[in-house]
């Protein structure tokens, strides 16, 4: 009887203490995950909540007021299109990507800014960003299609390159689209922004690259 | 101290408990090592990736029958500032969250079951409605899973953005442990 009843608390205890570390283990395991969430969000918070309505990131690039890297893209027929033979125009360099909505929402923008400005000597690049898979002809030659689709809906008449991705060590990164960078006669990046901005901060900094 | 005592004294009174000992000792043994397990964020495969604005949250691991398709919700969290594309973007050039399951893995993906989007306007465009997810959102899936423990990688592919700017496609590991019995 002694016996049994000591057999049985021990059995109990050993069951007890398993429920413990279960339960102390999952508690653990959940606090420590919430903790890195909360790591993480604080540290890679990039858009800032508590900004008003249309504000957009700071961005300050180390190329500015440095002579613009210099590149040579194609464009969707083929041709290659280097900046350096924009010498002498203001240039507007614009990473973009037919995924990228607020790119959607600028390009009518600079559309009609090109028509404006091109007599004083200005014209666009249009970046794409868009992945390409070089090694497969079906898929590259639908995925330029799809490029030039939406090139034709936004009626950008200005160059479109593409595979612009291999610039983003050049680029600063090219972290985020839309990206622009301003360039003057002399080829030098006289501003950049990224993120979406208003159609006057874009005019703006096109005068500036005019030297106006 | 005490308990060791405790149990030498039942070894005395009853030689035939030495087994119990044992496996008790064992047990008190292994406690620290359990709690000591690494932290559910901290395991190789957690899909946190730093940087990105998208989080797999749980479940880890699910037991359901084997050959039928059995209900999985799989729970995601958005940072905030953030919100990706629904699974139906009301534009056809936004790319849609989407989620996948390899072939390979003795998991087939019977079906899934996206929320619905959520109207959101861009502070510079009033005009154009997107339909996104932010915060917290879950997948209701149904897996069918072969008998045995299938350690499952699936994927969620997406794209994110905030206000202003948009950041390229991304696809996150979903590591589950599949368990069909």
């Amino acid at each position: 009887m002694k016996r049994n009843t000591i057999v049985l608390g021990i059995t109990l205890l050993l069951l007890a203490a398993f429920a413990w570390a279960g339960w102390a283990n999952w508690e653990y395991r959940k606090q420590a995950a919430e903790k890195r969430l909360a790591a993480v969000e604080k540290a890679e918070l990039v858009a800032d909540s508590n900004a008003g309505a249309g504000d957009v990131p700071h961005f300050v690039s180390p190329l500015t007021n440095h002579p613009a890297p210099d590149f040579t893209l194609e464009d969707l027929s083929g041709k290659k299109v280097s900046l350096a033979s924009y010498r002498g125009k203001a240039v507007l360099i614009n990473f973009w990507a037919t995924w990228c909505g607020p790119c959607k929402i600028e390009t009518p923008w600079l559309v009609e800014l090109r028509n404006q400005y091109a007599s004083k000597g200005f014209e666009i690049l249009g970046l794409s960003a868009d992945d390409l898979d070089l090694d497969d002809k079906a898929k590259l030659a639908e995925e330029k299609h799809e490029i030039q689709k939406f090139g034709q809906q936004m009626h950008m008449d200005y160059p479109i390159l593409i595979n612009a991705g291999t610039l983003d060590k050049a680029y600063d990164g090219l972290d985020a689209l839309p990206t622009s960078y301003y360039v003057d006669r002399s080829g030098k990046v006289v501003a950049a922004t990224l993120g979406l901005t208003s159609k006057d901060d874009i005019e703006n900094n096109i005068r500036k690259a005019l030297g106006e | 101290m005490r308990l060791a005592l405790e149990l030498r004294r039942l070894d005395v009174l009853t030689p035939g408990i030495g087994l119990l000992r044992f496996v008790f000792l064992s047990a008190i043994a292994l406690l620290p090592a359990a709690r000591a397990q690494a932290p559910l964020a901290d395991s190789p495969s957690r899909s946190v990736a730093h940087g990105a604005p998208l989080e797999y949250l749980f479940p880890e691991q699910v037991t359901i029958p084997a050959g039928k398709p059995s209900p999985v919700v799989l729970h995601f969290r958005i940072a905030p500032g953030f919100h990706i594309n629904s699974h139906k973007p009301k534009d056809e050039s936004l790319i849609p969250t989407a989620l996948a399951i390899p072939a390979s893995s003795g998991v087939q993906l019977a079906s899934a079951d996206y929320p619905a989007g959520e109207d959101y306007t861009l502070p510079l465009d009033p005009t154009t409605r997107l339909s996104v997810y932010t915060g917290d959102f879950s997948i209701q899936t149904r897996l069918v899973a072969a008998r045995g423990n299938h350690l499952v990688q699936a994927s969620l592919h997406y794209q994110a953005c905030d206000k202003s700017a948009c950041y390229p496609p991304r696809t996150i590991a979903v590591p589950i442990d599949v368990i069909g019995n």
